[in-house]
């Protein structure tokens, strides 16, 4: 048997956990996701950011910095980036990327003299290769499949904005 | 001796243009997405392709406004989907490895909301801006494990990463995934 004391102690929680049901129930949905402090706050650290594309454990980025922008891939689980060499020219602005799940191929878009033009990069041949668009298709955004094998480009042809889809080896 | 050396150098040039060829676009098929269905001159834009290959998203303008298509490949077959059309303009589709979890912004009270529509349970997840931060654009793993968000907060790009693992079932290759890809 409770003491009295107890009573308004346990009537008081069953309330609260009323309160917090009905509160749920009419969120319908609502995620409580946890936010990575750790990783948040470096980011905001190092400077703007924009165009994020995840994989599996990777994070990849489009950084402004000191009044020039460059791509960044950061391990999630090391917190790190990694390096990218080859990839990031001075004379080139990153407008859209995309990477696939393990972090190994990279898809940007970005404006080189004047043009728009989508290159694969691969990480651990640290290679560069152009991908030509269909005439008069100038690229828009750009999407890796998570395999890396199939690409998806935004393009506008003829004043429409259009999908093409094109196979990677 | 002069039409051997024109031979010559006519070979190297078609070897020379197949070499910069296959360096430069040695890339297999290349074709437009299947067609939308809502006449020719719909457009269509932010693609969005499953890990599988098997679904691609878009967003096009439907009535004057934006809304996410999802269809199968190659068919173009169109899957409904149960929670999202009261809430345009759409912007910024992503897809998990599956197909399983569709992620996007969306318009909800004068505020933009990113959502995930779970296509396997039917279950539409809210996630509003983080501390009233306009939102721009998403990023979701193909493992369903993690959301990144882009806000615009102060005049500025942020990014935030989200960690999902704990609110999501993973949706790997060869995993878990709708039976019936018209179902929600």
């Amino acid at each position: 048997m409770r003491r009295t004391g107890e009573q308004p102690v346990a009537l008081a929680r069953a309330a609260l956990a009323a309160a917090m049901g009905l509160l749920l129930s009419s969120c319908g949905g609502t995620l409580l996701p946890i936010p990575l402090t750790g990783l948040n706050r470096q980011l905001e650290q190092a400077g703007g950011h924009h165009d994020p594309a995840l994989g599996d454990g990777w994070l990849g980025v489009i950084q402004q910095r000191g009044g020039r922008q460059q791509v960044v891939l950061i391990d999630l689980k090391q917190q790190l980036p990694v390096p990218l060499p080859g990839l990031n020219r001075p004379d080139a602005l990153p407008i859209s990327i995309s990477v696939d799940a393990r972090g190994e191929r990279l898809l940007l878009l970005r404006q080189l003299e004047g043009r728009a033009e989508v290159v694969l990069y691969r990480r651990s041949l640290m290679s560069l290769q152009p991908i030509v668009m269909g005439p008069g298709s100038i690229p828009t955004a750009v999407q890796l499949r998570a395999d890396g094998r199939q690409l998806a480009v935004q393009v506008s042809r003829n004043g429409q904005w259009q999908i093409d889809l094109i196979d990677l080896p | 001796m002069a039409r051997a050396r024109t031979r010559l150098i006519a070979c190297c040039a078609a070897l020379v243009g197949a070499l910069a060829l296959g360096s430069c676009a040695g890339f297999g098929n290349r074709q437009a997405a299947p067609a939308s269905g809502l006449g020719p001159s719909q457009q269509r834009r932010e693609p969005a392709l499953s890990g599988n290959s098997r679904l691609l998203a878009s967003i096009v303008d439907d009535s004057g406004r934006s809304s996410v298509l999802l269809q199968e490949q190659p068919s173009g077959r169109v899957i409904p989907l149960r929670h999202l059309r009261g809430h345009r303009p759409h912007s910024s589709p992503a897809l998990s490895w599956n197909g399983r979890y569709l992620a996007l912004l969306l318009q909800q009270g004068g505020q933009s909301v990113a959502v995930i529509e779970d296509r396997l349970s039917g279950q539409l997840h809210r996630l509003p801006a983080p501390g009233g931060a306009k939102l721009e654009r998403l990023s979701l793993a193909p493992d369903g494990q993690t959301l990144a968000l882009q806000v615009l907060q102060g005049g500025q790009q942020r990014v935030q990463l989200f960690d999902l693992s704990g609110v999501l079932e993973p949706d790997r290759p060869g995993g878990q995934r709708s039976s019936n890809p018209t179902a929600p």
